[in-house]
């Protein structure tokens, strides 16, 4: 406690949350403008995964099924609003930052069980994110982001209930992955390298195949049962650490069923049929499921403005294999043609039905940090776009198809997904707007789940990707960062060696700003600041299009009508999970 | 008889689709975007007229987003033969004739597809790819099984004894999971037509070996009659004495073989294209059609996207009649 | 007779062998790798990459790879890891067998049950309107992509008004102790699974069916029969019937694989729990030890398959007798 005098307390306590004395529950309000009324207790919501989760451990295996499940079941220090996204209390019901944004102090709730009945305390915490979340052979851990400059932060206990974090260099976003889910001690010990175990056995915890009552943490439910292939069943959690506005203990409902189905349609199927009560659907199932409530079928369709969720772009590869296209693609005036060959509108109307917005650039529209890009999405606009194709000495040949300056006809592959509603009919919307201003793209389909990797080898021409928002910027730097692991149209700004410094030499001028920018960003503690800097990115983003975004989907969702207190969305990002409000009428 | 009516229609729509399509594979109307199916229709004001169509035009319900569309009735299209269109190729002739159209609007005979592209057009170019799979399957596999099982029964010995017992291995496989992981392996960097000689060579491939099999059991029944005999007497080498003296006398096994092979060939293409392992855009067939009318939403609000798959059917169906009468005109009850 | 079936048995061994190799060399030629997929995650650095392929031995040659889990199997019966589910492939095989048998050895009877009947009657009275009903109806089925009449039958039942549009159970029942309500909720599920799946095998064998036994009826035993004056009735069902059968069970054996494979796609579309989507799951995520694993299996008892149709031939068949 000894630095107790420098400390500043940058947690602001938001709006409607009142923090009495230690050891208080949680209690949920603020949300009335959403529509949140005080609910009823009891009730049941079956709800869909996927597939079948691949363990019950969350830090064992990268699996999109286990971290729907898992939000049900764990809860991390902090957790998001539901409405501004921001960052508030959840284990952690304060926290102080140091001035230098190097130390971390967290204070705990104190009066919080497992739910075997164990107290929850700083050991849990401690153990957590020291032998397991920054255990680099945990499957889905994160030891990465933990690690500054080559150090390792470093989790101390202080006390019972406080438990302090110190960064080898200050980190702004840190604070992000305070919610990443608390483990208990006192069950996973043993597959732990303090527990005698060697690094990688943690990913054996908590097999699909173990007793549900060892499956523990401080969430809303707890598991029940595990029918494989077919059913997860959660239960109420009643010493559950949230309260609603009246008083009453959260969450309402008193059990959770997740059916297991794989195939898009039959989820339908089971929705139509009244099996399924909460469904995420596309855009192209809105108009559909729209229309028979219309017709009276006794559920709602909603869509809203979501944070999270994937905005496609598409990408020319800088580094393409041909050299004429490799220059071609570099060449900022090609970009802005295409962009303004890229039918946004179309896209919007015909693939997503309506139920999507004009993209940010690298930053959702709604997102706190977002910056208006808009003016600099231009308008679609054919013969503009080949008015500019001209000016680039792009002539137009015989056959229709311009000519490189080389005499080769201008034609590249376009590489998109097959198995979604949404690659192939933007694939075909582009390649057919561009065969009007003499650009052949040739569509090469493959399974959506390779299209990253196939951008990441750089054996590509053009291609259609989509990387989720997040809340705070500097968690998608891999990506946006000229050189990131992730940046993949532009592969010679990589490191020679992983974990080395960036190629400067191949960056364009604008790049190495945004490469600047980000380096600031990651290291600057003021808020406004970084604002400024990340305001700054998605100027520099919008203006030299490392690549064309394309739209913004919304979140689009349905609910039957016994359940009320629906927010969208129901994802799978850690520290934002609605249900609990939920309850059945 | 009616059934080999019907395939031979299907295979002559087949080699003539780019003159009989209205449109090509990829023209996009924006703003018709599942259009219906319009009526031709022959009575104007009470009088018998010219066939024609009336163009539609295309509301979004504010609320639904459905799409809903009206006939134009004040403007009559009348769909005219011969007329001017998009640039094709058939038969290595160059051409711009097109069987049918309209002008001054669309026609649309089966309604349009999430691009307003003409969905009759696409059925037809589709079924180039969707009939001439089987074909082509069949007759790669055929070529493999033919010379294989017969080399195999003609030698006898170490030669046949290793290769039954590939053929037994292959047989041992089932044949979807291979198929899968064989579709899988397929380049994604291939353009859509190599990814069409990929899934015939991959469906072929699983094919020739049952048919190895039996050919040689007949080889094994024919190698020593005297006819064989004296042909080998006379000098001739062994592979054509296979060829020619011995496979002609399997002619009707083959041929009804073949015939009751071809289904397997259409419904295998289908299944992968549900898969999305099939073939791919800009190419269409009629798995890769079907795939869209897969949902509840298209078969509530599009029921017309189902017509490949009712083509599919239909074919399957004649070429199983097909067979079934030749292997009873053949009296091979066996196969 | 027992010699017949060590040697047959004895040859399963080298065949399983080259398949097993063979299947494993598809899956390497698969473009991508396992861990592709997990590669935006902003939790999967290059050194997790890494350490992940130390972990499952990836970083060794193909041929490595192989022959550590051929010694697996051989020394420890053990069938290797699945990556995906972080378990041993044997364990996430089992959990999975017994749904998938059930819906396969159900499928089997359900064909012959409904084929054979209907088999003997449109050769018995080929000309009737039920007759050319049948044989419609058999072609349709033949026809029809079994994916789309799986969509197609739950269109029905929704429109309808239905509840049970997939899976075996409704919610309540997965996983719930047997009981009256458990089994009338599975019949009601049933009916949309067996009619999918057998509807195709149901078409191919009846007209087996109808065929032989026309053969049959042509034979000279059975116009002996009737020329010695036998009922028309005992001709039909002691001699042409029981004679026509007999080939057709060596198709029962052949039909055994379609315990993990033929059911693919209808389970996918349906939600079925069988081993079918778990292996086209594992075949995209180029899950090696699984896909090889299953595919050996269901050769396994393709080859099972054939040899008991042999032995049920011979048991059915007197005039057969195996060496």
């Amino acid at each position: 406690m000894r630095e107790i005098g420098r400390l500043v307390i940058l947690a602001v306590v938001l709006a409607g949350l009142v923090v009495p004395a230690f050891g208080a529950d949680k209690t949920v309000r603020g949300y009335e403008s959403l529509g949140i009324v005080p609910g009823k207790v009891g009730g049941r919501l079956t709800m869909v995964l996927g597939d079948s989760p691949q363990s019950f451990l969350y830090y064992g295996v990268i699996d999109s099924n286990l971290q729907a499940l898992s939000q049900h079941l764990y809860d991390g220090l902090v957790e998001y609003n539901y409405r501004t996204y921001e960052l508030e209390p959840a284990l952690a019901e304060r926290w102080t930052i140091s001035r230098d944004g190097r130390v971390y102090t967290f204070f705990l709730r104190q009066d919080v069980k497992w739910q075997d009945g164990q107290p929850f305390t700083a050991d849990d915490v401690v153990f957590t994110y020291d032998q397991i979340v920054q255990n680099p052979e945990a499957r889905a851990g994160d030891a990465g982001a933990f690690t500054i400059g080559g150090q390792r932060a470093k989790f101390e206990k202080v006390d019972t209930y406080t438990v302090r974090l110190t960064l080898p260099k200050a980190a702004p976003a840190m604070l992000q992955y305070m919610r990443l889910y608390i483990m208990p001690k006192h069950k996973l010990l043993p597959f732990t390298v303090e527990g005698g175990a060697r690094p990688a056995d943690i990913n054996t915890a908590w097999p699909t195949t173990v007793d549900p009552r060892e499956v523990i943490g401080t969430g809303p439910f707890r598991l029940q049962s595990y029918v494989p292939g077919q059913k997860v069943t959660l239960a109420r959690n009643p010493n559950y650490w949230k309260k609603d506005a009246n008083g009453t203990r959260l969450p309402y409902l008193s059990q959770l069923e997740l059916l297991i189905i794989r195939d898009p349609e039959q989820q339908v199927a089971q929705f139509l049929a009244g099996n399924v009560g909460q469904l995420n659907i596309s855009g192209a199932q809105f108009p559909d499921l729209r229309a028979r409530q219309q017709a009276g079928a006794p559920f709602k369709v909603t869509s809203a403005r979501a944070l999270f969720g994937s905005p496609p772009h598409l990408a020319f590869n800088f580094d393409a294999r041909n050299p004429e296209l490799a220059k071609l693609f570099s060449d900022l005036r090609w970009r802005q043609a295409m962009q303004m060959a890229v039918n946004r509108q179309r896209i919007i109307d015909d693939v997503y039905n309506g139920l999507a917005e004009l993209p940010g650039h690298g930053v959702a529209p709604i997102s706190s940090w977002y910056f208006d890009t808009k003016k600099l999405l231009g308008t679609f606009d054919l013969q503009a776009a080949a008015r500019a194709l001209d000016e680039m000495g792009l002539r137009m040949g015989p056959d229709g198809v311009r000519r490189l300056p080389n005499g080769q006809p201008l034609e590249f592959t376009l590489t998109y997904g097959t198995d979604s509603s949404v690659w192939p009919p933007i694939a075909t919307i582009l390649q057919n707007d561009l065969k009007q201003i003499g650009v052949r793209a040739n569509l090469q389909g493959i399974l959506s789940r390779t299209l990253l990797s196939t951008g990441l080898s750089g054996n590509y021409e053009a291609l259609l990707l989509a990387f989720g928002d997040q809340p705070d910027p500097e968690l998608r730097k891999p990506i946006w960062q000229p050189g990131g692991a992730l940046y993949y149209w532009h592969r010679a700004t990589q490191p020679a060696t992983p974990g080395g410094e960036a190629n400067f030499s191949a960056m364009q001028p604008w790049e190495r700003q945004i490469f600047d920018l980000w380096e600031t960003g990651g290291t600057t503690v003021s808020r406004p600041q970084r604002k400024a800097v990340y305001d700054r990115w998605q100027m520099l983003f919008a203006q030299n299009l490392p690549v064309i975004m394309i739209a913004k989907p919304t979140a689009v969702g349905a609910i039957h009508n016994r359940y009320g207190n629906y927010l969208y969305s129901l994802g799978v990002i850690p520290g934002y999970n609605p249900v609990p409000l939920i309850f059945q009428r | 008889m009616a059934s080999a009516g019907i395939l031979l229609v299907l295979y002559v729509i087949a080699a003539l689709a780019p003159f009989l399509a209205p449109y090509n594979l990829v023209e996009q109307h924006p703003d018709l975007t599942y259009q219906p199916p319009q009526r031709v229709r022959v009575v104007r004001d009470g009088r018998l007229v010219r066939p024609y169509v009336y163009p539609m035009t295309r509301k979004r319900d504010p609320v639904t987003f459905v799409l809903s569309f009206t006939e134009d009735m004040s403007r009559p299209l009348p769909i005219r033969l011969f007329v001017r269109g998009d640039r094709y190729s058939l038969l290595g002739l160059r051409s711009t004739w097109h069987l049918f159209g309209v002008s001054g609007g669309g026609i649309f005979l089966m309604g349009t597809d999430a691009f307003g592209r003409c969905l009759l057009s696409r059925t037809l170019v589709g079924s180039q790819v969707s009939l001439t799979v089987g074909v082509v399957g069949v007759a790669i596999s055929f070529a493999i099984g033919i010379v294989i099982g017969g080399v195999s029964g003609y030698y006898a010995g170490i030669l046949d004894t290793m290769i039954q017992r590939l053929i037994e291995v292959l047989l041992s496989i089932p044949r979807l999971p291979i198929l899968l992981a064989l579709a899988t392996v397929i380049p994604a960097s291939w353009p859509s037509s190599y990814v069409y000689v990929g899934i015939v060579a991959v469906l072929s491939l699983i094919g020739w070996a049952g048919l190895a099999r039996v050919i040689r059991g007949q080889v094994i029944a024919m190698r020593d009659l005297e006819y064989v005999t004296a042909a080998r007497a006379t000098g001739l080498r062994d592979l054509p004495i296979i060829l020619r003296h011995i496979m002609p006398n399997l002619s009707s096994y083959l041929i009804v073989t073949a015939t009751l092979a071809l289904p397997g060939y259409i419904l295998g293409e289908s299944a992968l294209s549900f898969l999305g392992l099939g073939v791919k855009e800009p190419m269409a067939s009629w798995g890769l059609l079907l795939r869209d009318a897969q949902n509840f939403r298209a078969l509530n609000l599009y029921p017309w996207l189902l017509a490949p798959g009712a083509l599919i059917v239909i074919s399957v169906m004649a070429f199983n009649f097909v067979g079934d009468a030749l292997r009873d005109a053949a009296d091979l009850q066996s196969i | 007779m027992l010699w017949f079936v060590v040697r047959r048995v004895l040859l399963m061994v080298p065949a399983l062998l080259v398949i097993s190799a063979l299947v494993f060399a598809v899956v390497q030629l698969q473009p991508g790798g396992f861990l592709t997929q997990y590669l935006d995650d902003p939790r999967f650095s290059p050194e997790t990459v890494e350490t992940i392929k130390r972990q499952f031995g990836l970083d060794q040659p193909a041929h490595v790879q192989y022959l550590r889990w051929l010694q697996g199997i051989v020394t420890r019966g053990d069938f290797g890891y699945s990556f995906l589910n972080g378990r041993p492939v044997g364990s996430l095989i089992w959990e999975r067998v017994g749904w998938t048998v059930f819906l396969a050895l159900l499928t089997i009877a359900g064909t012959w049950l409904i084929a054979i009947p209907l088999g003997i009657y449109t050769a018995l009275r080929p000309r009737g309107p039920a007759a050319t009903l049948v044989n419609l109806i058999s072609y349709l089925g033949q026809a029809m992509p079994d994916f789309l009449l799986a969509l197609l039958l739950i269109a029905l039942v929704l429109s309808r008004g239905g509840t049970n549009v997939g899976g075996l159970f409704s919610p309540d029942y997965i996983g719930a102790p047997w009981s009256w309500g458990r089994l009338r909720d599975m019949l009601a599920h049933l009916w949309i699974p067996l009619a999918a799946i057998s509807l195709e095998g149901v078409a191919g064998l009846m007209r087996q069916m109808r065929a032989k036994l026309l053969d049959v009826l042509g034979a000279d035993y059975v116009r002996t029969a009737r020329a010695k004056g036998a009922p028309e009735r005992a001709v039909l069902w002691k001699h042409a019937v029981r004679n026509a059968i007999n080939p057709l069970i060596s198709l029962a054996g052949l039909s055994l694989p379609s315990l993990i494979s033929s059911t693919i796609l209808v389970s996918i579309v349906l939600n079925l729990p069988t081993i079918g989507p778990f292996l086209y799951d594992s075949l995209l995520n180029k899950d090696q030890y699984v896909v090889t694993t299953l595919l050996l299996i269901s050769s396994l008892l393709l080859m099972v398959g054939n040899l008991l149709a042999d032995l049920a031939l011979a048991w059915a068949d007197p005039r057969i007798r195996y060496q």
